[in-house]
Formats: structure tokens, sequence, C-alpha cells
């Protein structure tokens, strides 16, 4: 179909129209859509309408979108707007007060109900540190268990959790004041463990929080986070 | 009806948003921010009406500003206006998802969904808003032209984003109806807006 054709003017106009107003089949709309990725008259005839008629929904009444969706974006790019200089001096990982608290309170629920069950964890029983990692919808994504004495972490994934093809998960601990201290690349799979050079209960010693980072195959090379930090939780210690 | 936008106000905001798409082909985060905080609220209201599910909604508002992100160095200042380029890549998100349910379930009507009572589907609204916004823009003669059959099919399909054979469900008219009352409807509206100068 040459819409472009000088005798198909009448269709490609009507075709365009219709397009633009929304009510053109699927199979016309996906077929239209590819063409005018080719095709400039097509691509001109397409944008001429949506010109006319996307005026019109300036009267739609606007509706503010909750906060999740600016937070979606953000973490989907792996950008920062609050990074910038102008913005002020806040890093990344002291802003996670929020998602801090709200992982808080998951921690007991979680517990309690027993999503994070131990006696089916195919590694050795993990103890009494948890952090609950969630991501900007403040819903929990990994669990993160270490014994005091042991030297790894266990991290568990609750919500079919894993990183984007050909990226990886990289655990990072937070101490105060400090930049973030990586505790390694976090293997694929559903129960993983995470070696520590020291006992965990040394190695997370003045670590209020741990967070998870996307990072290229390997883990980030620069000593800090170099892709989105997708997940964050606060180190509860159990007694 | 919502107030009248002077068109002051419309250049103005118009250059706003064309700087800040400029800055945001450029990697400029602040920029993109802004961006957000401008138009956010309007693209959202755009994609509610026509899925009428919030979650879905706010997915293709998140769809929208990823592409935006990426691809803000295609936008051509000379070819639209930038709320229009925005809108049209809620839309066009919003109306290509709407066709995929469509396609998937094609048993089910649109009613039987989880609609959002929020967003009520009715063709007096419709056409109300299709006529407040030809009044903005001074084009209220050309949709004073359709007639009210059609005039309300083209505010559906615009507003909500009715296929042809939804709208034919809608109004309980037979599809070639209409089919043929979109046609003679968009016909006019293009000869009398071509005679007027296009909005800008």
């Amino acid at each position: 179909m040459n819409l472009s054709r000088p005798d198909r003017q009448e269709r490609l106009v009507r075709l365009a129209a219709e397009f633009a107003l929304g009510t053109s089949p699927p199979r016309v709309r996906r077929r239209l859509q590819a063409i005018a990725l080719h095709d400039r008259a097509v691509a001109d005839a397409l944008s001429a309408w949506e010109q006319r008629l996307t005026v019109l929904a300036e009267q739609v009444a606007p509706v503010t979108p909750p906060p999740r969706v600016w937070a979606r974006i953000v973490s989907r790019l792996g950008i920062d707007t609050n990074a910038s200089p102008a913005a002020g001096t806040t890093h990344w990982w002291e802003r996670l007060a929020v998602w801090r608290s709200i992982a808080l309170a998951s921690v007991a629920l979680i517990v309690a109900i027993g999503i994070y069950d131990r006696s089916r964890s195919p590694v050795p029983a993990a103890g009494p540190i948890v952090v609950v990692l969630a991501g900007a919808d403040a819903k929990p994504a990994l669990i993160a268990t270490a014994s005091r004495d042991e030297r790894f972490i266990t991290l568990k994934s609750i919500s079919n959790t894993a990183p984007a093809p050909g990226r990886v998960f990289e655990l990072w601990a937070l101490p105060p004041g400090n930049p973030p201290r990586s505790l390694g690349v976090i293997p694929p799979g559903d129960i993983v463990t995470v070696p520590l050079s020291l006992p965990a209960r040394e190695a997370l010693t003045n670590v209020p929080s741990l967070a998870v980072s996307l990072e290229p195959p390997g883990g980030s090379t620069t000593g800090q986070p170099t892709g989105p930090v997708l997940y964050s939780g606060t180190v509860e210690r159990m007694y | 009806m919502s107030a009248h936008v002077s068109p002051i106000r419309l250049a103005e905001r118009s250059a706003l948003l064309a700087t800040l798409l400029a800055r945001v082909a450029l990697a400029d985060q602040r920029a993109f921010e802004e961006l957000y905080r401008h138009t956010a609220s309007h693209l959202y209201g755009v994609a509610l009406r026509i899925v009428r599910n919030t979650s879905i909604a706010e997915e293709i508002l998140q769809e929208a500003y990823v592409n935006v992100w990426h691809h803000a160095g295609t936008y051509n200042a000379s070819k639209s206006q930038p709320l229009t380029w925005l809108t049209s890549i809620v839309r066009n998100r919003a109306l290509d998802q709407m066709r995929r349910r469509e396609v998937d379930a094609a048993s089910l009507t649109r009613e039987d969904d989880d609609g959002d009572a929020e967003f009520p589907m009715d063709a007096p609204t419709a056409v109300e808003m299709l006529i407040a916004a030809a009044d903005a823009r001074e084009v209220r003669d050309c949709v004073e032209t359709l007639d009210a059959a059609t005039k309300q099919a083209v505010a559906l399909a615009f507003f909500h984003g009715l296929s042809h054979g939804e709208l034919a469900g809608h109004l309980r008219v037979p599809l070639g109806t209409v089919k043929s009352w979109i046609r003679r409807g968009l016909d006019k509206l293009r000869r009398c807006l071509e005679a007027a100068p296009p909005a800008s």
C-alpha cells in the first residue's frame, strides 16, 4: 500500500485523521505507525492531524499523578535530579529516611507472616541481622539476613526481583557520613549469598542501612554505585 | 467549564516547555524534573480519560516520560507545540494500549472492566469539552458545523479513545453509521480548520 501516491491522497488524509482521532482499528494503527517510520508523506499527514486534534485535549481536566510515578521514572532512568548542585548537596544515600521507616515497619510483619522461611532455605541458617530492602514504591523486594558470626549475607528475593538483562545487582553498606561501601555483587537466583571479608557483626558495624544498585556485569568499577539505586533498607538487629 | 486560557499565557508556556525540552535533550535532569512538574497532571488527565484505570494510566505516563528523556532531541519546535507533542506521545500510547486490550479481550465490553468511576464516559461531557476546546482555540464554528450525532461520536472517540466498534456499541447504531459519521465529521473539521490558521 503506497499511501504517498497522489491518487491516494484522499485516502491517506482520511486514515491519518482517524488515526489522530483514535478510531483506527489496531491493525491499521500499527500499519500506519510502521509506514510513517520511513515514509515522509505519511508521517507528515499523521503529524498534521495530530496537530489539529491534539489541541482539543487541552480541555481535559488535569489530574495530579501519585508521587510514585515520578519515583519510578527516576529509578528507571537511573537519574538523580537532586544530585545537581543547585538542588542542594544531599547525597542519595542520605535521602533514604522515608524508605527506611517504611521498610522498618515491614520487618516485623514479614518475620511474623513467615515470608522469610528459613526452613526451606538451601543455604546455612542465617541469623539475627535482618534487612528488608524495598524499592521507591516501598514494596519489599529482597530480604537480607546474616548471622553475626558468619562471613556471608543471605539474600532472598521476594517479588521476582531480577536485574535487567546484562546487568547485575550490587549490595552496598551505607555508613552515615561516608560514601557507600560495596559488599559485593549479588549472584543471580532467588536465594543467594554474598560473602563478607569479616564476620557480619563487624562488616555491618556502624552501618544503619544497605542498598542495592544496578551495575554492569562484574559490578561497579568506580568503587561507588554507577547505576540507579533500586532498593534500600534498614539494618535490624534481632534479639 | 474550564477557564479560557489567554493566548499570551499559552505562548509563554510553550516557550518555557520548548526551552525545557531543549535542555532535556542535553540530559539536563533538573529541566526534566521541571518539565514533569509542568506537564504531568495534564498528561495524566489525558491518559486517565482514555484508559480509565489508574494503574494503566500511571504506567503510560511513566513510559511516556522515559521516552521523552531519551527522545527529547527529536522534538521539532517548528513543527509542533511542545504540549501537543507531549500529548500526542501519551495519547498514542493510551490508544495503543486500548486497542491491544480490545484484541486481547474482544468479548469483554469496556463497561465490564475496572473503569474508574471518577471518569465516567458520558457523551454530553465529552461534547462539552470538545466545544470548550474549540472555543479556546477560536474554532468554535468548525465544531458547530458538525451535527449532534457526529459531534458526540467525535468527542467520545477523541476524549475516551473509543474505536469505531465501541462507538457503535455505546451509541447503539450500526458500525457503518458510526464510520460514516466519523468520516464526515473529520472531513468537515479538516476543511474548516484548514481555512482557519493552525493553532499556535
